[in-house]
């Protein structure tokens, strides 16, 4: 079966994301009263898994070893679509 | 003679100068080791040299975490072989797992190009024995050199010596204002628990001779050539 997920990837809550500071920064500068902005990822993945259960695993090791670093990032997957293979 | 591998991932561009700075050493001999077939039997210690590797795609390191050459260094490491991570090659050994902690972006967003100085603060290390204490001038740069890890990792490498060198002034005192990048503690390098693996931001590579500047990553880099050769001071604890 072919499936096709996106994986979120997001600076934990307590790791510094001065990318999102400076996005802040600018947005305040529109005269918007923006108190929090947090820079993440979207990664889209296409792929082929036997079934759901094993597609949500290999979902589970893409993150885990290399989409996101566990150190500083956490990530969420959603299943975008399914094609039939 | 004292063998020394370079690895070269797609992207990394420090090697050469590794090349050229143990050049000036006596009795060193290096190769550069393509990472697609990087074999390391027969080198007695290994670097990672800075660069781009994979164009720092995803994160700066990710993608060589999973590169052959990492996994023969990962071998290497446990062999308890002396390995010297600089810059991305820092980087690398962090996403890799042979050293803890992560490398972000600098916490003033820019890249930094610039001389620092960096106190040594553990000699348990082959590229660091005999020089605790010293203050080493060093160039640095890079956009992702904000060492974090959690606080239990951060406690237990104060605790246990690991962390190798922190950005300071000249005199050595470790201020916000020497800190150009926001590692937590000024940390800018660390070894692994047996303290043969290290990683750091600058690039000892870079000033070796006085042409260049500044001569103190002859001390680093000479020092593993002498424990090696069993010449130096003693072999680490």
């Amino acid at each position: 079966m072919r499936y096709v997920a996106t994986i979120h990837v997001r600076t934990k809550p307590e790791v510094r994301d001065p990318q999102g500071e400076a996005a802040r920064g600018a947005l305040r500068s529109l005269g918007l009263d923006v108190s929090d902005v947090r820079v993440g990822k979207e990664i889209v993945v296409t792929f082929d898994a036997a079934d759901q259960a094993a597609a949500k695993d290999a979902l589970r090791l893409m993150g885990n070893e290399l989409l996101a670093n566990p150190v500083i990032e956490d990530f969420s997957v959603e299943f975008t679509e399914r094609v039939p293979a | 003679m004292t063998r020394i591998a370079l690895l070269r991932y797609p992207g990394t561009w420090s090697e050469r100068d590794f090349e050229h700075a143990f050049s000036l050493i006596p009795d060193v001999e290096t190769a550069i080791l393509w990472h697609e077939d990087a074999d390391l039997t027969g080198f007695d210690a290994a670097i990672v040299p800075g660069g781009f590797s994979y164009g720092d795609y995803l994160r700066a390191g990710a993608i060589a975490k999973l590169s052959p050459a990492t996994r023969a260094l990962r071998a290497f490491a446990d062999e308890g072989k002396p390995v010297l991570g600089s810059c991305n090659g820092f980087q690398i050994l962090c996403e890799a797992g042979l050293l803890p902690g992560a490398l972000l972006r600098n916490a003033g967003l820019e890249y930094r190009c610039d001389w620092i100085h960096v106190r040594v603060d553990s000699d348990r290390t082959p590229w660091t024995r005999g020089l605790h204490g010293q203050v080493l001038r060093m160039p640095i740069g890079h956009g992702e050199g904000c060492f974090v890890a959690d606080p239990d990792t951060i406690a237990e490498l104060e605790e246990t010596g690991r962390v190798v060198f922190r950005y300071a002034d000249r005199t050595g005192a470790a201020t916000l204002e020497a800190n150009p990048n926001g590692s937590v503690g000024n940390i800018a390098g660390i070894c692994n628990e047996s303290g043969n693996v290290v990683g750091l931001m600058p690039h000892p590579e870079r000033c070796v001779e006085a042409l260049l500047g500044g001569t103190d990553g002859y001390r680093v880099l000479a020092n593993v050539a002498k424990v090696v050769a069993g010449t130096g001071p003693a072999l680490y604890r």
